[in-house]
């Protein structure tokens, strides 16, 4: 890289969007002020599954301050439904309208919306809308969903049964005949949410004279999302504009359009007056979009020195009763990808979603967070069976250097990955030896520790060809366009959107370092529709190569030109002696590099102002547009080490120490990695031990408070140590490979591995999340 | 989440806000440090039509001495009673248990008298006072009153106030001689309401006999509960850590628990017996 | 029965002449009444911290308080701290040691953290977690910020000396 090394790809720069945060100043969805704004509120369902009888809103039309109250009949004028129905086998086409009008599928689906004048008074309105309901038997849980002549969560539907896919390759029934053993191991992760600090919400401003729609919203994908917000309005493309503010987290839970938003948007055209909403927490963890609660089985035949012979995978996910996303999307890549840093040629998987009366279903960062967790779970079944050490059955079976690029056996290669070495270097790095003599002599005093060990390969950035071969619906490309304008200033811009993960900086890391000037006289745009180029969005963990390398690419055409520029203007026939270094062009001369005298701004003068001096044919102007669609997916990997504390007589469970060894590729900027990692093993970390959506008998939720929903706090999340050992991806511009999720899926997989490990001495296995306090106890019982 | 309508007044003396709360009676919500109310009205939970404010009465946040006991007045914020020297000397568990409570921030609102009144059944003060036998002092406009803790807890968030009464302080035994106190709460992050918690004080005679025991249990049922006389301990008996032990399984084995469907009885029940033996435990070697 | 009532409100030393309803969440007319938006709302039960103020000098969450509550009473909001423009300790601190990411949850965390080592000048890690409780972050997985409050505590008391 020609630019300067200390702030260009890769330095650990502090952000430069802090200053805004840190004092006050960051702008949220809720501190873009719209004049005359009213204010929007959903009436929920109380009901997890009941017919609508009939809605009176004639009281609360009246309520003072009120403006509107509309419920789904009018929403059937204003907006299409969404159609889920990609051409994927196995996978049951559905429709949602807007608002129903039929019936409620989950406590707190939105049956109507009060318009007021502020938020106080649409709630005080809301109290005066009367439901009258016929409550239909609700099913609580994919068992029920799934049992013959089970109501119908979605009536155009044969079964609850909306998504089934099975694999098979090579022949595993044959393997399984000729094992040593079979081992069988079983997994269950409960439903947890995203519940990022800020909430959903959206602010809509139907412009009547230009017949323009306005949505200003947090959002990781404004492109995709103005896409369907037009569609769903019947509005053009080029007559909604979304603009995304400063994000308050994400996490995937502010992917799709949902109901609510576009309820709102209608609204403000309908009503011809700016309409805001703003989610309140509990409506958010009772009604945005839940994730995971998936079940896992595993058979996996084996030789007797634990080598797996053939493997197979039975997963079903409780996707809630709506689809926001085609059903197969979250729990299909964890059957895909299980394998991950293993050799295995003999595989089948079951993948079955069903849909029960509880909240969708989305992306929640790592959606394949139970992947890593089923495969070590799977590898410790097989060190118990056999009385074998847990880390020696890993080198048996884990792909050596040579053996890449591997395709795994579901066909997706593996390459460029390093699992032995951050195995080895992990174990090495936490003293091994050291901690079992410790662990032996505290449980002689009662004390019991475990190590907690897993190996993750994280698929980061999907490209356009795994999204086909998974069945999922998009793209995987990403577009960026950089700008040098005439006084030598850098914009730049691309279709992701920030949450968190300071693109405003690492972007301006890779642009600045290719075109050699300072990261902060580089200005990256993010979020708005109309000055973005349409990009995939935020999602996953492709910012870093997609988003990150369509702007390598775009900076490096520009170079190119700047430096054409330059050759003409110093008269020379090529520009291969011509180099930017500090904003200035430098000419190689007897192998030293020297000052041309001719600046980047220079260069950016001529090109927009005095373009008769640019090489013949050359159009005026500094700007790159480009496009990047990444290949079919690239891996990171990483071993995660953990060591728990059990208190046998109280089930509680410390976290004494977290180690991690990463590769992720080239990073942009280790700072931001790092962070990203903490919170990625945090998440994983919280949704193990503590956060549960709870959903009783009836269908009822009983975690739609801050005080039921337990994210983690500073007590409960150790310090986490993170030690790179970074090697580039050969296939990608800048040698990325993306990462952000598997922090998720590490930690899932080390905790449970360690609490197994401290209670192993008890001949127990904790097979189900969350590990709280009573269930441990449940399972010592009888046994301490 | 926005509360319903309600008037609001801040009563400029006790007189005055006792006189509104005679006027409104149930119509009417005190608010003091707010931390456990206003949620509730937030969420439309309760309510009330009118606020009554007593932040306005600073003769409620005083700490005195009157013979054995520590009067401690009403409006004592969490964050006060955890820093107090005077507290932390004559009255430890109550120093050491307001400093469990929520989070730093909660503390430095929270009140001594809001928690007892607010009476949730997992919460730190309620289960000091019991523990404690202390009494607390009410007041209404026709006069005031001492309702012993063992009275005042009537069900979950309900007491022995009366709709016109005001807690205006809470009278707590002082620290004896070879008295020794031990506060232990279990919950499933910091800060917040115990699953199970115990309270422990128990005074040794200069033979190391057993003087006096007190001991209550809290987040069992709707009410915090004493549970001495499920112990098996009885005064005059030597002290030692076995006794102590069987005492704490006594304990665990015999208290009554409430069915709860997110934490089952059983497992409350282990919970109490290991608490309940670390809190004698360390109750027992302060007061050697 | 329960009119808008006129009040002073007195914030980061200025004052605030409105008429609110009693009902209004301080949070809300600290943001919507007199424009401090970075005080944000994060749950409105109480339990984020990210709408955590100062009030009398001592933090507090705005949504458990009512703004008629806080007349006579000083609060004090993130937009009063970094004094002309310069970040205090524990900012400056949070932005060398990347303590933040989407920066939601940031506001409560100095606000509470600035109050909390003013009291406690020489705190370990463990006292930091334990006062950092208070505050949810969804992002960082607190590490970052526990060791900038560090950073921020030793600078303070290097710079107390």
């Amino acid at each position: 890289m020609s630019g300067a090394a200390d702030k260009g790809i890769g330095a650990p720069l502090p952000r430069k969007e802090d200053y805004r945060f840190l004092t006050g100043q960051g702008r949220y969805l809720d501190d873009v002020a719209v004049p005359g704004a009213l204010h929007a509120h959903f009436v929920r369902s109380p009901h997890a599954h009941a017919r609508i009888v009939g809605i009176d809103v004639a009281a609360a039309r009246k309520a003072p301050g009120v403006v509107a109250v509309v419920t789904g009949r009018e929403l059937a004028e204003w907006t299409t439904p969404l159609r889920m129905a990609p051409p994927i086998e196995g996978l049951q086409p559905v429709e949602m309208a807007t608002l129903p009008t039929d019936k409620v599928r989950f406590v707190g689906d939105p049956v109507a919306c009060i318009v007021a004048r502020d938020r106080y008074l649409a709630e005080d309105a809301a109290e005066l809308v009367e439901v009258a309901y016929e409550p239909l038997t609700p099913v609580p849980d994919v068992a029920r969903a799934l049992a013959p002549g089970a109501p119908l969560v979605d009536e155009t539907l044969a079964s609850n049964l909306v998504s089934h896919q099975a694999f098979t390759a090579g022949d595993p029934a044959r393997r399984f005949a000729e094992a040593a053993a079979v081992v069988e191991a079983s997994f269950h992760q409960h439903r947890q949410t995203h519940a990022p600090i800020e909430t959903r919400g959206c602010c809509a401003v139907w412009d009547a004279g230009r017949a323009h729609l306005t949505l200003h919203i947090g959002s990781q994908v404004p492109h995709p999302l103005r896409t369907t917000l037009a569609r769903r309005l019947r509005l053009a493309e080029s007559q909604v504009t979304v603009i995304s503010p400063d994000i308050g987290g994400g996490f995937g839970q502010k992917i799709a359009l949902y109901r609510e938003e576009l309820t709102v948007a209608a609204l403000a055209r309908a009503l011809k007056r700016p309409v805001r909403w703003r989610e309140d927490r509990g409506e958010n963890l009772l009604a945005a979009s839940h994730a995971r609660e998936d079940s896992a089985r595993t058979r996996v035949a084996v030789d007797r020195d634990g080598r797996i012979l053939a493997l197979e995978l039975e997963i079903v996910e409780d996707f809630g009763a709506y689809c926001f996303y085609p059903a197969n999307y979250l729990a299909r890549v964890v059957a895909m990808i299980l394998t991950g840093p293993y050799r295995v040629s003999d595989y089948a998987f079951s993948v079955k979603v069903a849909l029960t009366n509880k909240c969708g279903n989305g992306p929640m960062r790592a959606p394949m967070a139970i992947t890593s967790w089923i495969m070590e779970g799977t590898i410790e079944a097989i060190a118990r069976r056999l009385g074998l050490d847990p880390v020696e059955v890993r080198r048996t079976n884990m792909l050596r250097a040579s053996e890449l690029p591997y395709a795994m056996p579901t066909g997706e290669v593996l390459e460029d990955v390093t699992p032995r070495e951050t195995l080895e270097h992990a174990l090495a790095a936490f003293d091994l030896a050291g901690f079992r003599a410790r662990q032996r002599e505290d449980r002689a005093r009662g004390i019991h520790r475990g190590l907690g060990i897993c190996c993750v390969v994280e698929s980061t950035t999907y490209g356009s060809a795994f999204y086909k071969a998974a069945g999922i619906a998009g793209s995987g490309h990403e577009a960026g366009w950089v700008k040098i304008e005439p006084s030598g200033a850098v914009n730049a811009s691309v279709g992701l959107m920030a949450s968190g993960q300071g693109y405003e900086t690492a972007f301006a890391q890779v642009v600045g370092d290719v075109l050699s000037v300072d990261p902060g006289a580089v200005r990256i745009h993010l979020g708005n529709t109309d000055t973005a180029p349409y990009g995939m969005g935020s999602r996953g963990a492709r910012g870093g190569t997609a988003g990150g390398s369509v702007l390598f690419l775009a900076a490096q055409a520009l170079r190119d030109k700047v430096l054409a520029i330059a050759a003409a203007l110093l008269g020379l026939n090529s520009s291969g002696e011509l180099r930017l270094a500090e904003a200035k062009v430098q000419r190689r001369l007897g192998g030293e590099w020297t000052e041309t005298g001719l600046s980047l701004a220079d260069i950016a003068h001529v090109a927009y102002l005095d373009p008769l001096r640019l090489p013949q044919g050359m159009e005026p102007g500094l700007e790159a547009h480009k496009a990047y669609d990444p290949p079919p997916m690239t891996y990171s990997n990483a071993t995660h080490l953990c060591e728990a504390v059990v208190d046998v007589r109280t089930g509680g469970v410390r976290l004494a120490r977290y180690l991690v060894v990463e590769d992720c590729g080239t990073v942009l900027n280790q700072q931001i990695v790092t962070g990203q990692q903490h919170g990625a093993i945090a998440m994983g970390i919280g949704g193990v031990l503590l956060e549960e959506v709870v959903y009783d008998e009836d269908g009822q939720n009983r975690s739609g408070s801050f005080a039921d929903y337990l994210l983690a706090t500073a007590v409960e999340i150790p310090p986490i140590e993170v030690i790179s050992r970074h090697t580039p991806n050969r296939r990608t511009p800048t040698g990325s490979k993306g990462m952000a999720e598997g922090g998720v899926m590490g930690a899932i997989g080390a905790v449970m591995s360690a609490v197994n490990d401290a209670l192993a001495p008890f001949g127990v296995v904790a097979e189900r999340q969350p590990l709280t306090p009573p269930y441990i106890r449940s399972l010592l019982r009888g046994k301490v | 989440m926005k509360p319903a309508r309600f008037a609001y007044d801040a009563p400029p003396t006790l007189a005055a806000a006792l006189a509104l709360l005679a006027e409104h009676r149930d119509d009417a919500k005190v608010v003091a440090g707010g931390q456990s109310l206003a949620p509730m009205l937030n969420m439309r939970l309760v309510q009330p039509a009118r606020l009554i404010d007593i932040n306005g009465l600073p003769e409620l946040a005083s700490v005195t001495r009157d013979g054995d006991r520590l009067v401690v007045g009403a409006l004592m914020r969490h964050a006060d009673l955890a820093r107090d020297p005077i507290v932390a000397a004559q009255c430890p568990m109550l120093a050491c248990a307001a400093g469990t409570i929520g989070h730093y921030a909660i503390r430095q609102r929270g009140t001594l008298g809001g928690s007892l009144a607010h009476a949730d059944p997992a919460a730190q003060l309620p289960l000091v006072a019991l523990a404690l036998d202390a009494e607390i002092e009410v007041a209404s406009a026709a006069g005031r009153r001492r309702i012993p803790a063992r009275d005042f807890f009537v069900s979950i968030l309900a007491t022995a106030l009366a709709p016109d009464e005001l807690i205006v302080a809470v009278r707590f035994p002082v620290r004896g001689p070879r008295e020794g106190w031990s506060f232990r709460l279990f919950s499933r992050r910091a800060g917040d309401f115990a699953l199970a918690a115990v309270a422990a004080s128990l005074a040794l005679s200069a033979d190391g006999a057993l003087a006096a025991l007190r001991l209550a249990a809290g987040g069992l049922g709707p009410v915090p509960l004493r549970v001495d006389q499920l112990s098996g301990l009885a005064t005059g008996v030597p002290m030692s850590r076995e006794r102590a032990a069987a005492a704490a399984r006594a304990v665990g084995a015999a208290a009554e628990i409430e069915e709860n469907e997110r934490v089952p009885a059983d497992y409350r029940r282990e919970l109490l017996a290991a608490l309940a033996q670390d809190a004698l435990d360390e109750a027992l070697e302060r007061a050697r | 029965m329960s009119e808008s009532v006129p009040i002073v409100l007195r914030v980061n030393g200025e004052e605030h002449r409105l008429l609110v309803e009693p009902r209004r969440l301080l949070s809300d007319v600290l943001r919507e009444d007199c424009g401090l938006t970075g005080t944000h709302v994060g749950c409105e039960h109480g339990v984020c911290g990210a709408c955590t103020v100062l009030f009398d000098g001592r933090p507090a969450r705005s949504c458990l308080l009512y703004a008629v509550q806080a007349q006579g009473h000083e609060v004090t909001t993130i937009e009063a701290v970094a004094a002309e423009g310069r970040l205090s300790a524990v900012q400056q601190a949070l932005h060398e040691a990347h303590g933040l990411q989407c920066g939601f949850c940031t506001p409560g965390i100095v606000i509470t953290m600035e109050a909390w080592l003013a009291e406690n000048p020489n705190p370990s890690e463990a006292e930091i977690r334990e006062a950092l409780s208070g505050n949810l972050c969804r992002c960082t997985g607190y590490h970052n910020i526990v060791a900038a409050i560090a950073k921020a505590a030793a600078r303070r008391a290097g710079s107390a000396a």
